[in-house]
């Protein structure tokens, strides 16, 4: 018998029982909508948190001075710890093995004015190297390189949030902005950044796009520090070649760090890249639960296919004998079956998946939680229904099959 | 010789005990033949019709159709066979009621792979035999009882079949459509088809040129037909 014509059977007996189609194709099509669903809000959540990291810069290693109370402060420094300094960086970079750049920021709240508009803003002073280990780039002008730094030049970079801000239609590059009492002029904006929504570490969470950059020597030279006690420097930024050896290099400077601070715990260091793994990991239960449940639902939907097909039979029993009277062999009529019940669960799969699509785009226009639907998941999730259609077919196919043609043929 | 029985035997087992259909038969008939097989009910002439059609098989004995012998068959032979040799007509019509007349009439062509365009050829050439060529695209439930056993005829017709195996064809008709469906009988019978009947009504057994009465699973009599109805 040709294939053809089971499939254009198969199709009648759908069309010709559409209620009945409908409600036994509903356990796949929900179970199918739950798989594309739940995969698409798991892969969002991958998606964010890789970006996330990638703006922290996956080679990274980021070291950060602890926030601490005035009192915790003095006490640290009563114990001979001096707080992160450029010097730590130099030994950093001289002892650590694989450091390919490092960068140090100082950091201080402040205003920064322009004309009448005043913004309150984190001046940030770098070294040259920080803005491209942290794949910052600019929509306008330069960054801060090399001779800005050694000449101390009296400039900077703006966030995108706060060049917005002053310099609505204005060319910014070549303006003047004043903070404190030292006027900078403007030589580079960059691209707007995510926002920073989630503390890691010593992180903060924060608006990245009203920060000002300029050249940690300058900073260091005319910025007063808000405290008298305050570190040099808060941040060290170290680069390092091979993402294996990331560990290595955060216990080698942890140890250097211990020494150089006396013990003292007032520094905190992030990985990154470490970071990422471990969520990933913890991702990958969620992962498993969430696809166990799937899984159950579509087994549900498989078992609400078999149910109908075992009762499809024995309803047609007289038309098999009919069928077997006429030449059909058995494999003729477990074809026939099966072929029925992978057209209703291939239905069910197309409609599983449009709907499951469409509850992802909803997810993502009605909450925050980002979604992302990989071809590859609506693949396994179609291809997974498929064989629900034939696994649980194939037992009802094979009663059919076994009818005696002498016993079906007469049976009313 | 079409068909050749020998020795055949047919026991349904009821619990542990076997129930004894048919004691022993030997039968032949020849191509072209147009044979009435009678009996009282439980004469085992179904039993026979089912082994006769290979809907069913001996428990001992051999029967050869076309000289294979079809007792040593498996499954897929026995429906190859079916497909290619036999040509049912049922009392009940049996038609598939959410296909309409050419589609049943094509059915048995699907199963034995024939390609789309020549099923519908053979198919229409077979209701034109039971002169049925009007109603082609009419469901079952939407034709009497003389058309539906029409359409039920040239199915069995489509593939040009050894024998027409006829359980009680005209039992669900009234006698005018009944002798209308009998005539056509004739005619296929002039036409070269062998024809085996199976009925209780020796009215309709008349109509066949030879007549074989099963009593107790044994065959009785087997003689020539002297007073046809022509």
């Amino acid at each position: 018998m040709q294939y053809g014509e089971n499939i254009r059977l198969a199709l009648k007996g759908l069309t010709d029982h559409k209620f009945r189609s409908f409600l036994t194709m509903l356990g796949i099509i929900f179970g199918v909508a739950s798989v594309i669903t739940m995969l698409s809000i798991g892969e969002g959540a991958k998606r964010e948190a890789i970006a996330k990291y990638q703006d922290l810069g996956v080679n990274n290693i980021i070291i950060r001075e602890k926030s601490l109370s005035d009192s915790e402060l003095e006490d640290v420094r009563a114990k001979f710890s001096q707080g992160l300094s450029i010097q730590d960086a130099r030994v950093i970079q001289e002892i650590v093995p694989g450091v390919e750049k490092i960068a140090s920021q100082a950091e201080k709240s402040s205003d920064v004015k322009y004309n009448d508009k005043s913004v309150k803003s984190t001046i940030i002073g770098i070294t040259p190297d920080f803005l491209e280990m942290m794949n910052y780039s600019v929509q306008e002008g330069y960054l801060i390189n090399e001779t800005h730094y050694e000449k101390r030049l009296k400039v900077c970079v703006l966030g995108a949030g706060i060049a917005a801000t002053f310099f609505k239609g204005e060319e910014p590059v070549g303006q003047m902005v004043k903070i404190e009492d030292q006027w900078l002029e403007v030589i580079g904006v960059l691209n707007t950044k995510s926002l920073f929504t989630e503390t890691v570490g010593e992180l903060a969470a924060r608006d990245l796009n009203t920060d000002v950059y300029v050249p940690l020597s300058l900073f260091l030279n005319r910025f007063t520090p808000e405290n008298i006690l305050a570190s040099q420097i808060q941040q060290i930024t170290v680069q390092i070649n091979n993402s294996d050896k990331l560990m290595e290099a955060s216990r080698i400077i942890d140890e250097i760090l211990k020494r150089h601070h006396f013990n003292n715990d007032d520094y905190g260091i992030v990985i990154p890249f470490e970071l990422l793994k471990q969520e990933e990991k913890e991702r990958q239960i969620y992962n498993i639960l969430l696809g166990a449940i799937a899984a159950i639902s579509l087994l549900v939907g498989g078992i609400g296919i078999m149910n109908i097909m075992l009762a499809t039979v024995m309803e047609r029993t007289r038309e098999i004998g009919i069928r077997r009277a006429v030449g059909a062999r058995k494999v003729d009529i477990m074809s026939q079956f099966v072929t029925e019940s992978v057209a209703i669960s291939i239905t069910g799969g197309i409609i599983g998946v449009l709907i499951g699509v469409l509850l992802a785009l909803t997810v993502t226009l009605f909450t925050d939680i980002t979604t992302f639907i990989k071809p590859y998941s609506v693949l396994v999730a179609f291809s997974f229904s498929v064989i629900v259609g034939v696994s649980f077919g194939y037992l009802p196919a094979k009663n059919a099959a076994n009818l005696k043609p002498v016993d079906s043929i007469r049976h009313e | 010789m079409l068909i050749e029985i020998r020795e055949l035997k047919k026991n349904y087992s009821l619990g542990s005990s076997e129930i004894p259909v048919i004691h022993g038969i030997n039968l032949n008939i020849k191509k072209n033949e147009y044979v009435a097989i009678m009996g009282p009910s439980g004469s085992g002439k179904s039993t026979l019709m089912n082994i006769l059609g290979c809907l069913d098989t001996a428990s001992s004995g051999h029967y050869f159709l076309n000289n294979v012998d079809v007792s040593t068959l498996d499954d897929d032979a026995l429906s190859i066979m079916r497909n290619k040799e036999i040509g049912f007509i049922f009392q009940n019509f049996n038609l598939l009621p959410r296909l309409n007349a050419i589609q049943n009439v094509e059915l048995p062509l699907i199963y034995s792979g024939t390609p789309a365009h020549e099923r519908r050829e053979k198919a229409l050439q077979a209701l034109e035999k039971v002169t049925l060529t009007d109603r082609i695209h009419h469901k079952p439930n939407e034709l009497s009882g003389g058309q539906r056993q029409r359409v039920a005829i040239a199915r069995a017709l489509v593939t040009n079949p050894g024998i027409l195996l006829a359980d009680e064809p005209t039992g669900a008709l009234d006698s005018k459509t009944g002798i209308e469906i009998m005539r056509l009988f004739d005619d296929l019978h002039r036409e070269g088809n062998t024809i085996i009947l199976i009925t209780h009504e020796q009215e309709i057994a008349n109509y066949a040129h030879r007549n074989i009465y099963l009593k107790d699973g044994l065959i009785h009599s087997d003689q020539l037909n002297s007073q046809q109805n022509k």
